[in-house]
């Protein structure tokens, strides 16, 4: 197994290792929710994606994790049939066996063997088997053992997590999964009509079958189940080699596949997946399967228990048997012999009835795609706009009539927009599966720390680009950390403020301003001001006691490296790494963070990130001869100020009223160093511009127009400059800046404050 | 112009296609001064074009420039050597080089010729001063009777000191 390998079987092993990720991502979020609610629904659904994984394992022989997924089945099973009761030291240990997978599947991918894995597999099956003995002997004996069944109660308390139902997202991960294994089949099933021998494509069918059926198993789709259970024996039976009662049921296994496929489709509609007279197709279905000719001889009144004897010493054909132990008269076999063939041919005809073909199939469809392929695409497009703009805009074309070429232009740019939208969906995923990650994460920190947490999840289902996905992961897992053991009060401590005992930690994920924005956000007890200070004041931080600082600027020291201000160094945290990862991870994508706190009540923390990476729509703007570009999403309005709404504070900001606001006044051509065609204000254009909650004017010379802009960044080799988010390639092949808003707004603050020292 | 770069760019390519560059450098003119730097750096000599200055940047980073759809910043070496500025005419030249997937555009007075000097003929550099300058001479080149100051493009791009300038700009700005 583990020497010669082929492609394929690499293939498969990779599928496999795919198809079991996925399945352990579903499993850990249910195995913790089994902490705080033991419904058989939920024990079933594990029970059977640890099967799932056992089968698929053991048909690969990766014999230690077949093994340790056999063990955690075993212990579900009895849970299941209320032979033992749920401790939590069941939850941890199914955890640890997740664990393990994941472990052995590494080792999988990267060896094709969990040979390596055989210490940790012995002792992981060892404790499960413990684990099962021992609550067999409490549940025999006497309940002597009330401390556990203490926190058991404690467990379901504070491993309170939202509950995991089924909707519609994972309906349509089901049809999406469930189309690609029916699909799978039935290629195997047309594959094997060819050359009915191989068994390897017989294996695989096997295999693809038996995931649907577990699918439907766990969405509870009883009819699919039964179906496709049914089809299961019928090619369990092909695989141990027993003869079929007809020589080729790949029709009637197609028919079957076909109804499958049309429950699929109609559950991917959003309508029930059910299979109209699914009594006759499982008869069908059950007539592939030969009768046995003891099964037969029993009807014809022979004793079963002479045919069960017979059957066991049977190395001649059971009726053979029979007649030499006097049991039945070679007459009764020979009749009974002829009704099995007569019955066989029968079978065959009504076997090969047209089955009726599959009108529906599923409209959901998907493939892998390499993420390298994707981000050529993306660049491919982006590089299309610019020329697209070149094209358009090319200065060869100025001052001359083309309506037609205008017309086709027109055409062209809405294309390319289109195209260039599509594509950046393309790589968007949902958070979902980053925030479910998140539950176990919290369940185990919170038992850990001692304390009782609600995580509520909001805006699962916001999309995000899936790099910045890969990115923010591990600075939400430091950030929850930190809210769960610096931010949330043990229990005591809560009651004693008069809070909830129970800490509520917050996660989620919205669109806001053009960004995405992901917040994790508890109610403990916030951020310490006072600690922070003396912890930068004693690290020679900041000069002076710093009562200068404004809370914003003081809470983003817990950012700095080695920052901490925890007394002593936990397991879970203290060491002051996590939050400078926080930081360098989020610049690597251009996002942002907002810390907030409240003392007593909490605090907050912001990721703030660009949706997309590549393109924004952007306004194109002039100041004398220089061209720079603002993103649309900022701008909340432009006007030819008049000269009563500008008022010059005595400081000499200039402030415009618009409405009933006052704005503060930025001149673009200070930022930039460069000549304006005018210096009155009333000469030029004032643009409002919003930066989260602040808003400002910029004072340009001419709005030149709006365009799709592609971000290219400025070279490392100059590095990040305030004020400025990037740069693009304008139409005339001239490479011009993209402002930063939010540099923008901090400039005018600089300024401020220099004037302020100044002064 | 345009004719002045290509040809030097078709030398440029003849040497690379002998897979030698060995000894070989690329000279130009700087405020009547040769100089030559090695040419396994330079992928490109371009005319002068549009620059896009960027903000807060020390003054020999003149803005950045579009090369066929890749951005990328320009020196002006002249000011980088803090020598007397002057205006670009038709013959100032971009000089591309790439170091370590850095690109950077040199903007020098003239580009001249790709000269061969054996390392014989290379003497080390002079250690009377003690200007920024000294740092990014790599060795004084001798052809014939004229001399070439050889710079070490490293040095050139990323020397401490220039770190260091950029580092306080933007430091400045936060």
């Amino acid at each position: 197994m583990t020497i010669d390998i082929d492609d394929d079987q690499i293939e498969i092993i990779q599928e496999f290792i795919t198809e079991s990720r996925d399945m352990i991502e579903q499993l850990e979020p249910q195995i913790i929710e089994l902490g705080q609610n033991t419904d058989p629904e939920t024990i079933n659904a594990i029970f059977r994606l640890f099967h799932s994984m056992k089968g698929s394992a053991g048909f690969l022989e990766f014999d230690h994790l077949t093994r340790v997924a056999h063990a955690a089945e075993n212990l579900l099973d009895l849970i299941r049939n209320g032979e033992i009761t749920l401790i939590p030291n069941h939850v941890n240990l199914l955890c640890a066996a997740c664990d393990f997978a994941k472990e052995a599947l590494e080792m999988v991918e990267s060896n094709y063997t969990d040979e390596e894995m055989v210490a940790p597999a012995d002792v992981m099956a060892e404790q499960l088997h413990q684990a099962i003995e021992l609550a067999k002997n409490a549940d025999d004996g006497t309940q002597d053992d009330p401390p556990e069944i203490d926190q058991t109660v404690d467990l379901g308390a504070s491993a309170e997590l939202p509950q995991i139902e089924i909707n519609d997202e994972m309906r349509q991960s089901f049809v999406t999964e469930g189309v690609e294994l029916l699909q799978n089949a039935e290629q195997g099933l047309l594959a094997w009509g060819d050359n009915s021998n191989d068994p390897e494509a017989l294996a695989d069918l096997f295999r693809n079958m038996h995931s649907f059926k577990g699918n439907c198993g766990f969405f509870g789709f009883s009819e699919m189940e039964k179906l496709a259970h049914q089809m299961e024996t019928v090619l369990d039976r092909v695989k141990s080699g027993s003869p079929l009662a007809v020589e080729n049921p790949a029709d009637t296994l197609l028919a079957a596949l076909d109804l499958l496929q049309n429950a699929v489709a109609e559950l991917s509609e959003g309508r029930e997946g059910t299979i109209p007279e699914i009594e006759e197709h499982l008869d069908q279905l059950q007539r592939l399967l030969p009768q046995r000719i003891g099964e037969i001889l029993v009807e014809a009144g022979i004793h079963p228990a002479h045919v069960e004897a017979a059957l066991q010493t049977q190395s001649k054909p059971v009726g053979e048997i029979l007649i030499e132990q006097g049991k039945a008269t070679p007459e009764q076999v020979s009749t009974a012999a002829l009704k099995q063939k007569a019955a066989q041919e029968e079978q065959k005809k009504q076997i090969t009835l047209p089955a009726k073909k599959a009108a529906a199939r599923a409209n959901k469809q998907d493939i892998r795609v390499d993420l390298g392929k994707l981000d050529s695409l993306i660049n491919l497009i982006g590089e299309m706009v610019i020329a697209e703009n070149m094209l358009i805009n090319n200065p060869d074309l100025k001052g001359m009539e083309l309506e037609n070429f205008n017309k086709a232009g027109q055409h062209m740019s809405k294309l390319v927009r289109e195209l260039q939208e599509m594509a950046m969906t393309i790589r968007m995923i949902p958070v979902a599966g980053l925030f479910r990650r998140m539950i176990r994460l919290v369940h185990d920190i919170s038992a850990k720390a001692g304390k009782k947490v609600d995580l509520v999840l909001l805006g699962e289902e916001t999309e995000i680009d899936k790099t910045v996905i890969e990115t923010i992961t591990d600075p939400l897992v430091h950030l929850l950390r930190n809210s769960l053991d610096h931010g949330l009060e043990p229990p005591e401590e809560r009651i004693a403020a008069g809070k909830d005992e129970k800490g509520t930690v917050t996660l989620s994920a919205r669109h806001e301003e053009g960004e995405v924005w992901v917040t994790v956000k508890d109610n403990g007890r916030g951020l310490n001001r006072e600690r922070i200070l003396e912890k930068a004041i004693s690290k020679g931080l900041i000069e002076g006691d710093g009562s200068d600082l404004s809370d914003k600027e003081i809470y983003n020291m817990i950012f700095l490296p080695g920052f901490s201000t925890a007394a002593q160094v936990t397991d879970i945290s203290g060491r002051g790494v996590g939050m400078d990862v926080v930081k360098k991870n989020l610049e690597k994508i251009k996002g942002k963070i907002n810390v907030s706190s409240t003392p007593g009540e909490g605090s907050r923390i912001d990721l703030r990130i660009p949706l997309t990476l590549a393109i924004i729509d952007g306004m194109l703007v002039r100041v004398g001869e220089t061209m720079a570009i603002l993103p649309t999403l900022s701008i909340l309005e432009a006007f030819r100020p008049e000269k009563e709404q500008i008022t010059r504070t005595p400081e000499g900001d200039e402030l415009v009223r618009v409405r009933e606001d006052f704005f503060h006044i930025i001149r673009l051509h200070e930022v930039l160093e460069k000549e304006p065609d005018s210096t009155e204000l009333t000469d030029g254009i004032l643009i409002v511009l919003e930066h989260q909650e602040d808003r400002f004017c910029l004072c340009v010379d001419e709005i030149v127009g709006q365009q799709q802009t592609v971000i290219k960044g400025l070279s490392d080799f100059i590095g990040n400059v305030s004020g400025v988010s990037g740069c693009t390639i304008l139409g005339d092949g001239g490479v011009c800046l993209i402002l930063d808003i939010g540099g923008l707004r901090e400039s005018i603050e600089g300024k401020n404050s220099k004037q302020v020292t100044a002064a | 112009m345009s004719g002045n770069s290509n040809s030097v760019k078709t030398v440029v390519e003849e040497f690379e296609n002998e897979d030698t560059q060995k000894d070989k450098y690329l000279t130009f003119h700087l405020a009547g001064e040769d100089y030559g730097i090695e040419i396994r750096f330079v992928t490109e000599i371009i005319g002068i074009q549009q620059i896009t200055e960027v903000p807060d940047m020390p003054t020999f980073i003149r803005g950045v420039i579009n090369l066929r759809g890749k951005v990328i910043p320009v020196m002006d070496v002249r000011a980088r050597f803090k020598l007397e500025a002057r205006d670009y005419d038709d013959r100032t030249c971009i000089i591309v080089v790439n170091i370590d997937g850095t690109e950077v555009g040199l903007v020098v007075d003239e580009v001249s010729e790709v000269a061969s000097i054996p390392e014989k003929n290379v003497e080390p550099p002079p250690r009377t001063g003690n200007s920024t300058g000294n740092l990014c001479i790599q060795g004084m080149g001798k052809i014939d009777e004229e001399v070439k100051i050889l710079l070490n493009v490293q040095e050139l791009l990323f020397n401490e000191e220039m770190q260091k300038l950029i580092g306080d700009m933007t430091e400045d700005q936060e």
